[in-house]
């Protein structure tokens, strides 16, 4: 058993090859927490992960598509992208659909991702394989992140605006508010991309 | 899942998803059938299955059956779906007919 402490937020490419690098050492993945994944030991490559963004889905949804991908013959971890231990909490998510926007806590809240498991076959694991699909499934993340970034961009906007506050306070609020906008800027790319495919493919 | 209403013409993961489930079928029988039909050229994520498992359902061109265990949930083709699938077959015909028409039999 080998445990890991790590904490990803939002990136969560960068926990699905951290996760696929750990399989290629031979670690799978057994258990999740907050901030911790446990792994026990076996053979290198036995299986492939992708991470899934489903903090846009209502909580019934979210358990229907959890429910689907294990009948499907995968294993699947829920996994928070937050960082946040309150309990009795209720938040709003302008990305949400439907009653995706209303998360709570026991609910939907901290169980933002999914990491999903799979016996590697030598074929590359996707989850997501048209072109409309694949639009479809980056818009809320890309929304989420838009949520994350107009917040430091709206205060570094009032920092800058009071005169009697220091300069470096608009800056910092800024300069946070536009590295949330590299992913913003990132997603977007990939959905202009694959919309301009899905036009000419099907 | 972006069928054109006006031509009437569907994606090819929906063409495969309505003909796979004239036999009762779940989720991944659907991913199965398409890969062996189309010799691994088609392959379907569970992701994007998911997603057009439901748009049909909403459109009422496949239903699922309930067998009352609660396991592995099962799909079969609505009769609605079925007219559907007719009207595709007719349409790709017309278009191999056009198309053969101007380019010739020898590909």
């Amino acid at each position: 058993m080998k445990k890991c402490y790590r904490y990803f937020c939002g990136l969560i490419d960068i926990q699905e090859s951290w996760l696929n690098k750990m399989a290629h050492k031979g670690y799978r993945l057994v258990k999740t927490g907050k901030l911790v994944y446990e792994f026990e030991k076996g053979i290198p490559d036995e299986y492939q992960y992708a991470v899934e963004f489903v903090a846009h889905k209502s909580y019934q949804r979210g358990e229907d598509y959890k429910r689907f991908l294990e009948e499907s013959g995968y294993n699947v971890f829920y996994k928070n992208a937050n960082l946040n231990y309150s309990i009795g909490k209720l938040k709003w998510r302008p990305y949400g659909e439907g009653m995706g926007q209303i998360s709570t806590n026991p609910g939907s809240y901290n169980k933002e991702l999914l990491i999903v498991e799979k016996k590697n076959d030598g074929k590359p694991f996707e989850l997501h394989t048209t072109s409309a699909d694949k639009a479809d499934y980056y818009k809320p993340i890309r929304n989420a992140w838009l949520t994350i970034m107009i917040l430091p961009l709206g205060l570094s906007l009032w920092r800058f605006m009071d005169i009697k506050a220091h300069p470096y306070e608009a800056v910092a609020f800024l300069i946070f508010g536009l590295l949330c906008m590299i992913p913003v800027i990132r997603y977007q790319k990939r959905i202009s991309k694959f919309s301009l495919q899905a036009k000419i493919e099907e | 899942m972006r069928d054109n209403a006006k031509s009437g013409a569907l994606t090819e993961v929906t063409f495969f998803v309505l003909i796979s489930l004239y036999e009762p079928n779940h989720g991944y029988g659907i991913m199965q059938f398409i890969e062996a039909k189309t010799q691994g050229r088609l392959i379907l994520g569970a992701g994007s299955l998911y997603g057009a498992i439901n748009a049909l359902q909403d459109r009422n061109w496949i239903m699922p059956l309930d067998d009352g265990t609660g396991r592995k949930k099962e799909y079969i083709i609505t009769d609605t779906g079925k007219e559907v699938v007719n009207s595709e077959i007719r349409r790709l015909q017309e278009l191999v007919r056009v198309a053969t028409d101007i380019v010739g039999e020898k590909i």
